[in-house]
């Protein structure tokens, strides 16, 4: 018998394919979740993708202020290597320049919501899956994070945790397909779903066509889905048009979701307390694109 | 008696690898598709997880360890993700990486316009065996054919082109 499946290989490729189908099947039809082989895959690639991640800057620094430069011809050899030193040496302040507006940012945003138990966290990867969007942050179970906990930025929110791992943890972004957001309009709190489609920019659903909606309009959370407080900025109308039964609206997200470096988890669902005018300017103006003003409304 | 060897008979080159390059290759393959995904949508233009799984059925030529070496990357590509049932990708690869080693052992693969034309097939096999896994297995609706795919396979084709000939270098001299 085995030796017939080796000589002929593809008696093996049905087996292998059918235990494949099999497996699929054991997850669809019972809803179990094969953890055990995700936490393996997980543990063996992040652990690289988080070394990748702290190297590329330095080595982003090193390549455009050195290696850029190394084919370049001078006549003032002296001038030149001090010139480059100097090039050098700007890249790095620029890039801690840039790291402390984002830890500005994060300290703002705690600092105008010294209720809430916040975590910061930083994104180390993503899913190789082009068509699923998730990131991987630096914190876990160790850090007291668990499933369904809420991940913002102070320009917005960006998505939940799904997967909890140790050292590591799962987030599912609000422009993932599975991803649904309860949501409303800020200015006249009508509300709807924010779903995801795969695309960089989510939809909001579930907007009847009498209701009035122009580009710009600013949408926040509603905090019906029990994940993110009420009133977080989620972002803002980038185009409307009718559909059957309901608008078809596009959003585009406050948080820059492509360009995620550092994230804040919530612990806790309660709600926020609006940020003052001066707290939300001071995280508004270190922030690279302000969160509408509009969007902190104040609650009861 | 065991006879693993079939393609021995036929007086087919089948390329060696230094001790451990096809594993650092996988892995790095699947780290990078995750690391570059995170710094925008263009990295989802290559799929690189595919590419691996082709050129190591081209240049092993052994069926058996093509799809064991495919259904791996593939499972662990499902595995990444949050979504996927474990074995979508697993089966499509599994597929794959047992297609690229019968072909590899029959038709010029070396050849870069081969190679371009073989990755472009095998990108649209790739699509076509994970629309009808979505549409059978786990009934959701998948578009076989789009422009945004054309362009995904001339690119990921291209660009498996200069991938292969890096790879190439890695192989042991017999």
């Amino acid at each position: 018998m085995i030796d017939l499946i080796f000589r002929r290989p593809i008696f093996l490729l049905a087996i292998v394919v059918m235990a494949q189908v099999m497996l699929l099947a054991y997850q669809i039809k019972g809803e179990h979740d094969v953890r055990l082989l995700r936490y393996w895959a997980v543990a063996l690639i992040t652990p690289i993708e988080r070394v990748g991640t702290s190297s590329t800057s330095k080595v982003g620094g090193v390549w455009s202020g050195y290696v850029g430069l190394h084919g370049a011809r001078s006549e003032n050899n002296q001038m030149r290597a001090e010139l480059d030193q100097l090039r050098i040496r700007n890249r790095e302040l620029e890039s801690q320049a840039a790291e402390a507006k984002r830890l500005e940012a994060i300290l703002n945003f705690r600092d105008a919501h010294p209720e809430a138990q916040l975590l910061a966290a930083e994104v180390i990867g993503s899913s190789s899956d082009p068509t699923s969007h998730t990131l991987f942050i630096n914190r876990g179970e160790r850090d007291r994070l668990r499933v369904n906990l809420g991940v913002i930025t102070s320009e917005g929110i960006v998505g939940k945790i799904v997967e909890v791992l140790p050292n590591t943890s799962q987030v599912l972004l609000i422009n993932d397909k599975d991803s649904g957001v309860g949501a409303m309009f800020g200015a006249t709190r009508t509300h709807g779903v924010v779903k995801g489609s795969g695309d960089p920019e989510p939809h909001m659903d579930y907007v009847v066509n009498d209701e009035k909606v122009t580009a710009g309009d600013a949408i926040v959370t509603s905090g019906e889905d029990h994940i993110f407080p009420k009133d977080l900025p989620i972002g803002v109308v980038r185009e409307a048009k009718p559909g059957s039964p309901f608008q078809i609206i596009r959003v585009q997200p406050a948080a820059r979701l492509d360009r995620l470096e550092d994230v804040i988890v919530l612990l806790t669902q309660q709600p926020l307390t609006p940020l003052k005018p001066a707290a939300a300017a001071s995280a508004a103006g270190s922030a690279d694109q302000p969160a509408p003003a509009k969007t902190a409304a104040p609650q009861n | 008696m065991l006879n693993m060897s079939e393609h021995s008979d036929r007086n087919i080159e089948v390329h060696k690898f230094y001790n451990g390059a096809i594993f650092a290759v996988c892995l790095l393959a699947l780290v990078f598709q995750a690391f570059l995904h995170k710094y925008g949508r263009w990295s989802e233009l290559i799929d690189l997880p595919l590419l691996v799984t082709i050129y190591f059925g081209f240049s092993r030529r052994n069926p058996i360890s093509g799809m064991f070496l495919g259904g791996t990357i593939g499972i662990l590509q499902d595995a990444l993700s949050h979504d996927n049932p474990i074995g979508m990708y697993g089966i499509a690869k599994t597929i794959v990486g047992y297609a690229a080693s019968s072909i590899g052992g029959r038709i010029d693969t070396e050849h870069p316009v081969s190679r371009f034309g073989l990755i472009f097939v095998f990108f649209h096999f790739h699509q076509v065996i994970l629309v009808i896994t979505q549409r059978v297995l786990l009934n959701h609706s998948a578009r076989l054919f789009t422009w945004q795919l054309l362009i995904d396979s001339l690119v990921t084709a291209a660009f498996g082109v200069v991938l292969f000939a890096l790879l190439d270098r890695l192989r042991r001299s017999s």
